[in-house]
């Protein structure tokens, strides 16, 4: 194959099983990924996500089919620095310090200690440099392993659940240093639980389950696809009950469930129901919340 | 890539800063050495090339060389086994170049620990009768070492958890007891001693000095010593593969 024109990601008929056969972790999964493409791994908790990334890194053989980086074995890619990954939790040693394991890393890449120093900035690790890995938070070790990703200015970028354990704040400050990434043109592949982070950074969405790919779309029309947002309110305190009787005609309004004088509804068009929830019903204490993963998948990955 | 010279450094500091590797490298053989080598009368009564003292101090630097090799390479092995491998494999480190480095520094290590017991060997009275029995005895015990680098290796990989390396390094200790290390066996534990790993290992340390000598018993030949060397060695080597097998099978 044409290393210069073939795909950043190739995986084709990737199949991995486990404990002689009787577990299969991935099932037969075929999925390209263009260079500069920024996509979004969704899936529940044992969906197979972690062994694909694994086999496209080269971390795993697999029991059938291939997995290539630019036409290549994805271990050269690796060795070369032009591909590169944040692993999930754990992984890093953690009686060393911020700048002893990074600066192993830029070590193993024979890169400039002006790079380190690039790097810790962009990282935000600066004022950690001399702390240890095991005394960061979770949200801090995370950041210790995406600056050891991004040292050898990798073309493809692969996070397995790289927000795992952080924080709002922190998931938001990860996803503006990760927004410069993709600005810069790398190709990026992230796994993760969260519907949110797929939504407002990748264009494009592959859902596994089962070890299966079972959707793979523009994130919007995926996200169109997937029932809308649940509101919480609480039911005015003079007429409950009619409001209550009022909010279960709604149009586009399903599950209504009600515990004393709070209620939650699922709706297709959020906008329109809150509307309503607030005027007409006279209704307080909105919420609206966008189904997490879990939930939402619950209709697409059930058997 | 084989060799990263920072990886080598910071490991080193790494190791350093871990209590448990001073305490048991260095602390453990030299407290040894001064119960009993450098105080008891019996420290001057000559046996073969040198003294008592000597013979006591060079099985104390066998032990902490033991001992070195053993938690290093099997805190290496489980390490790697538990996801710093993983992350290792993303760069040009080999695996064969983390190997070597994770030898190199408990080879570093096990040659302070003999240093730092020769030296207050040397300050305490133990002494040779000719000078190259220090260098051949410091020789035999880093070299004969590296047996315990494959078993500490292969600890590591069969019992990938942190406990790993703790329960090698007691093994190391249970078998000095029972080895002839720390003090001299006789009867039926002699006996039994001498299908021991460490028997075999700290006989042919003392080997320059005594040439097998045992105390009140014939001594042992060369080639029983050897061949205890090398037994081991194919064990433990035993003991890499399998854990080889067990790491690949857990991918």
């Amino acid at each position: 194959m044409n290393t210069s024109t073939a795909p950043a990601v190739e995986l084709t008929d990737l199949v991995k099983t486990f404990k002689r056969g009787t577990v299969r972790a991935v099932n037969g999964v075929d999925l390209t990924i263009r260079r500069g493409e920024i996509v979004a791994f969704l899936g529940p908790n044992g969906a197979g996500k972690t062994t694909t990334i694994d086999m496209a890194l080269g971390l795993t053989t697999p029991t059938s089919g291939t997995a290539t980086v630019f036409g290549d074995n994805p271990r050269k890619a690796a060795a070369s620095g032009r591909l590169s990954a944040v692993l999930q939790t754990g992984g890093l040693l953690h009686d060393v310090t911020v700048q002893e394991i990074v600066n192993v890393t830029a070590n193993f890449h024979s890169l400039p200690r002006a790079r380190v120093a690039q790097v810790m900035e962009a990282a935000d690790l600066t004022e950690l440099a001399r702390r240890k890995v095991g005394k960061c938070s979770g949200g801090e070790q995370q950041r210790v392993k995406f600056a050891m990703a991004i040292l050898s200015d990798p073309d493809v970028l692969v996070l397995d659940e790289p927000t795992a354990g952080m924080d709002v704040n922190a998931r938001r400050r990860f996803w503006d240093v990760m927004r410069a990434e993709a600005d810069a043109g790398r190709t990026i592949l992230f796994a993760t639980h969260y519907l949110e982070e797929a939504e407002q950074f990748a264009r494009r969405t592959v859902v596994m389950s089962h070890g299966e790919v079972v959707a793979d779309a523009p994130t919007q029309e995926l996200r169109a696809s997937l029932g809308g947002r649940v509101l919480h309110a609480s039911l005015p305190a003079g007429a409950p009950d009619q409001a209550w009787a009022a909010l279960q005609s709604l149009p586009g309004v399903v599950e209504p469930f009600r515990d004393g004088n709070r209620v939650s509804v699922r709706s297709t068009d959020s906008d329109a129901t809150a509307l309503t929830l607030l005027t007409t019903l006279a209704c307080t204490d909105l919420e609206i919340v966008a189904p997490t993963l879990e939930t939402a998948f619950a209709a697409l990955t059930q058997d | 890539m084989t060799f990263s010279p920072t990886f080598f450094r910071v490991e080193l500091v790494r190791q350093a800063r871990n209590p448990f590797t001073l305490i048991f490298t260095l602390f453990m053989p030299v407290v040894m050495y001064l119960i009993f080598g450098a105080t008891p009368e019996y420290s001057d009564i000559m046996a073969g090339r040198g003294n008592v003292a000597f013979t006591v101090m060079t099985s104390m630097a066998a032990f902490g060389t033991a001992t070195a090799m053993t938690s290093l390479t099997s805190l290496a092995a489980s390490e790697f086994t538990r996801g710093w491998g993983r992350q290792l494999a993303l760069t040009p480190l080999t695996v064969a170049g983390y190997a070597l480095t994770k030898v190199l520094v408990a080879l570093s290590y096990a040659a302070f620990s003999v240093l730092v017991v020769f030296l207050v060997g040397a300050a305490t009275g133990a002494k040779p009768t000719e000078g190259w029995v220090w260098l051949a005895a410091a020789g035999l015990i880093l070299l004969g070492g590296c047996m315990f680098g494959l078993f500490g290796l292969g600890m590591g990989m069969i019992f990938s958890s942190e406990g790993a390396s703790g329960l090698a390094s007691i093994m190391i200790t249970f078998f000095s007891f029972f080895g002839n290390v720390f003090m001299p066996l006789s009867g039926v534990m002699l006996s039994i001693a001498k299908f021991t790993p460490m028997y075999g290992y700290n006989a042919l340390a003392r080997w320059p000095q005594l040439e097998g000598a045992i105390d009140a018993t014939a001594p042992d030949p060369l080639w029983a010593i050897l061949l205890n060397v090398v037994a081991w060695t194919v064990v433990f080597a035993g003991l890499v593969a399998l854990g080889a097998r067990r790491v690949r099978a857990r991918q």
